[in-house]
C-alpha cells in the first residue's frame, strides 16, 4: 500500500509498530501484585546490601594500605 | 494436477521435502554454543568460557592465589617507589 | 569453507595462554557459593591504586574521558582496574554476536571450533587491555614525560590485572562459580559501589585546605553537621548537591531506578502449558518481559565505551587535544572540569550523557536527542538479534519443550514454535526498550553512569539469581549455607 511514499513511510512506521507490538505485549502481561512486590523488592534489597557490605569491607582494608605507602 | 488422487507420488514427494528440510536444519551451523547444546551464553547471560582448551592448565585455586600475589606484588612496588623517595 | 577464518588465528597462540581446567566432577553448591565470592572479593580487592603513578591527578594533562562509561564495567580510575571488565565482555559479546550473524564462520559443534573461538576471545580481550592501556600512557593521562621504565611498570601493571581479572571470570565461568563470571563479578561491584556511595565512612580530601569528606551521601549528611569548613545549612544542602562526590540526590534516583527494575522485572507472558505424558499436569511457562536481561544495555554501552575510546584516541593523540587542529574541529575535543573528568565538546558530546540535568539543556540540547536514540535503538537491535541466535529463540524453546514432555495447552506440538514466535522476540525487544528508557531517564538526569550501572546490575542480578536458585534445588538444598543463611526467597 505504501508504494510511492516510499522510505520515509516506511521509516516511520518500524518504531510505530514496535511501540504497538510493545503496548500490547505488556497489556498482556501479568503483573506483580503489592505484596509479591514488597516481597521482591525486601529481598533484592537485602541482598544487595549484604553484597555491598562484604565487598565495601573489602575496600576498607584498602585504606589503611594507602595510608602506609602513599 | 490438481486431479491427483490423495497418497501416491505426492506424499512420497512430499515427505521428501520435509525430510530435505530436515537434513538441512541438522546441516546448518547452529548459532552460538548453547544452540548447538554445549552450555555458553543463554538469552540473559553471557557466559565465555565453556570447553577446555588445550594450554597452559591451571588449577581455580592457583590463578586465585596467583592473583592475590599479583596485587601484593604491586602493594610491594609501592613500598619501594616510597623507600627509595622518588618514582623509580 | 575455503580461505583463512579468523578463528583460526587462535592457532599458533593456543598453547601460550593460561588456561583454567575444568572440573571433573560437579562442584557442590557451597563451594561455588565460597568460589565466586572469593573470585568477586579478589577483583575488588584489585581496585588497588596503581603503583608509579603520583595520586594525585594534578599533573596529567588529560582527565578521565570515560568517567560516565565506569560504573557499568566495574571500572575504578586510576587503579589496577582501569579498565574494568570492559574488555572481556566486549569481546565475548561481539565476537559471540558476529559468530551468531554467521560474520565469523564457527562451527560450534566441534569441539575444536569451540575451543579455538574460546581462545581467540581471550586473545581478543587481553589484547584490549594492551591497547587501551598504551593509548592511555600515550595520552598523558598518567602524566606527561614518564620514563621508559615507568612506561613498562604502567603496561605490567594494567595488563597483569586484565589478565588475572579474565582468569577469575574464567574460574566462574568454567563451572567453579555460578555461570557468568564477568555478570557476577559486575553486579558484586556495583552493589559494593552502592554501599561505598550512601554508607561509605572513608574520608577523602575535597579542598586545598585538606579539609575531608566521607564517601557515601548519608554519612556526609551526619558529618555535614558538625564539619568545620560548612554552615549547618550549606552542610544540609551540599549534601544534597555536591557534585564531586556522590550526594543524596543522585542516590535516591539511583534507589527509585533499581525499584522499578524490580518492578518490571518481574513483568511476565504466562503461558499455559500441559504436560504430554501425564493428564492432568496443568502448569505456566512465563516468558519474561526481561528476555535479554541486562545484556542489551551492555551492549549499547559497550559501543558507547568503543566509540569514546577510538574517539579520545584519534583527539588526544593525532589532534593532541588542540581545538584548532583538523581532527578536533570533526571530532570535538575534551575539557578538563573539576580536575578529575575529561568532557568532550561538540559533536563527540552528542554520545555523552550530560553531567547535570538543567546544565545539560542550556549548554548541549543535541545530546538529549542523539544519546538516547543511540541507547535505545542499538539496544533494541541487538535484543532482536540476540533473542534469535543465543539459544533463547522460539525454536531452541520449542525443541527444549519437546524434550521436557510438554506443550502448549490447545496448541498442536508442530504449532509451538510459531506460537512462541509470536511472543519472544517482542518480549525482548519491549523489553529492552523499557530498560533503555529507564536508563536514558536516569543518565540524563546527570548520574554519570550510575543509572546504568544500576540497571544492569539489578537486571544482571535478577537473570544471575534465577539460576543460583535453580542450582540449589537442582542439590536439593542440603547446604551447610543455607543453615546459616536461611532458605534464599524463591522467584
Amino acid at each position: 500500500m505504501a508504494g510511492e511514499k516510499g522510505s520515509e513511510k516506511q521509516l516511520l512506521d518500524t518504531p510505530l509498530e514496535f511501540i504497538r507490538d510493545g503496548n500490547q505485549f505488556l497489556k498482556k502481561c501479568k503483573k506483580p501484585d503489592t505484596k509479591e512486590y514488597f516481597k521482591i523488592i525486601r529481598a533484592v534489597g537485602i541482598g544487595f546490601i549484604a553484597v555491598g557490605l562484604i565487598g565495601y569491607a573489602i575496600k576498607l582494608i584498602h585504606i589503611p594500605i594507602r595510608y602506609v605507602i602513599v | 494436477m490438481s486431479s491427483t488422487p490423495p497418497g501416491g507420488q505426492r506424499t512420497l514427494q512430499k515427505r521428501r521435502q520435509a525430510q530435505t528440510a530436515k537434513d538441512k536444519q541438522a546441516k546448518q551451523t547452529p548459532t552460538s554454543a548453547r544452540t548447538a547444546g554445549h552450555g555458553g551464553s543463554s538469552n540473559s547471560i553471557l557466559k565465555i568460557y565453556t570447553d577446555e582448551a588445550n594450554g597452559l592448565r591451571v588449577d581455580p585455586l592457583v590463578v586465585l592465589f596467583l592473583a592475590v600475589g599479583f596485587i601484593f606484588s604491586v602493594v610491594a612496588l609501592h613500598v619501594i617507589s616510597k623507600v627509595t623517595g622518588k618514582l623509580f | 569453507m575455503a580461505g583463512l577464518r579468523l578463528i583460526d588465528l587462535a592457532k599458533p597462540i593456543f598453547t601460550l595462554l593460561p588456561e583454567v581446567e575444568v572440573p571433573f566432577e560437579k562442584i557442590p553448591f557451597d563451594d561455588k557459593v565460597v568460589y565466586t565470592i572469593f573470585s568477586a572479593l579478589i577483583y575488588l580487592f584489585a581496585q588497588f591504586p596503581l603503583a608509579g603513578v603520583k595520586k594525585d591527578a594534578a599533573d596529567a594533562t588529560i582527565k578521565d574521558p570515560i568517567y560516565f562509561l565506569r560504573g557499568v564495567f566495574a571500572a575504578e580510575p586510576r587503579t589496577l582496574l582501569e579498565f574494568g571488565i570492559f574488555p572481556i565482555v566486549s569481546s565475548g559479546l561481539i565476537l559471540q554476536l558476529l559468530a551468531g550473524l554467521k560474520v565469523i564462520k564457527v562451527n560450534f559443534k566441534l569441539q575444536r571450533d569451540r575451543e579455538l573461538f574460546q581462545t581467540l576471545t581471550k586473545v581478543f580481550s587481553l589484547l584490549q587491555y594492551f591497547l587501551l592501556t598504551n593509548i592511555f600512557i600515550a595520552s598523558g593521562y598518567y602524566g606527561v614525560d614518564l620514563t621508559w621504565v615507568h612506561i613498562f611498570l604502567l603496561n605490567v601493571q594494567l595488563n597483569g590485572a586484565g589478565l588475572f581479572a579474565s582468569l577469575l571470570t574464567e574460574v566462574i565461568d568454567k563451572g567453579f562459580g555460578f555461570t557468568s563470571g564477568p555478570m557476577i563479578i559486575n553486579t558484586i561491584v556495583i552493589a559494593t559501589n552502592l554501599v561505598a556511595d550512601t554508607l561509605g565512612v572513608n574520608q577523602i580530601s575535597v579542598d586545598a585546605e585538606g579539609n575531608t569528606e566521607p564517601q557515601g551521601a548519608l554519612i556526609n549528611l551526619f558529618q555535614g553537621f558538625r564539619a568545620k569548613h560548612k554552615t549547618f545549612l550549606g552542610g544540609i544542602v551540599s549534601a544534597f548537591d555536591r557534585d564531586y562526590l556522590p550526594n543524596l540526590s543522585t542516590m535516591a534516583i539511583v534507589l527509585c531506578i533499581g525499584i522499578i527494575v524490580c518492578y518490571l522485572q518481574s513483568f511476565r507472558l504466562e503461558l499455559p502449558i500441559r504436560s504430554t505424558k501425564a493428564r492432568g499436569m496443568n502448569n505456566v511457562y512465563p516468558v519474561r518481559l526481561f528476555h535479554i536481561g541486562c545484556l542489551s544495555i551492555t551492549f549499547s554501552y559497550v559501543l558507547l565505551f568503543s566509540i569514546h575510546i577510538v574517539a579520545f584516541a584519534a583527539i588526544v593523540l593525532v589532534g593532541k587535544n588542540n581545538p584548532s587542529s583538523l581532527v578536533c574541529k570533526v571530532l570535538g575535543h575534551y575539557e578538563m572540569v573539576n580536575n578529575i573528568l575529561a568532557v568532550p565538546t561538540f559533536p563527540l558530546s552528542m554520545l555523552t550523557p550530560p553531567r547535570s540535568l538543567i546544565g545539560g539543556i542550556l549548554s548541549a540540547p543535541l545530546s538529549f536527542i542523539v544519546y538516547p536514540l543511540f541507547v535505545l535503538t542499538t539496544g533494541v537491535w541487538f535484543a532482536y538479534r540476540w533473542q534469535a541466535i543465543s539459544g533463547g529463540s522460539a525454536r531452541d524453546l520449542a525443541l527444549d519443550f519437546k524434550e521436557q514432555g510438554i506443550t502448549l495447552t490447545g496448541r498442536r506440538e508442530q504449532n509451538i514454535a510459531k506460537e512462541l514466535e509470536k511472543v519472544i522476540p517482542s518480549a525482548s525487544t519491549t523489553g529492552a526498550g523499557l530498560l533503555a528508557l529507564l536508563t536514558i531517564a536516569g543518565e540524563l538526569l546527570g548520574l554519570k553512569g550510575k543509572a546504568a550501572g544500576m540497571v544492569v546490575g539489578v537486571a544482571g542480578g535478577f537473570s544471575l539469581l534465577e539460576i543460583i536458585s535453580m542450582d540449589y534445588q537442582q542439590t536439593g538444598g542440603d547446604s551447610a549455607l543455607s543453615g546459616v543463611l536461611g532458605t534464599p526467597t524463591n522467584f
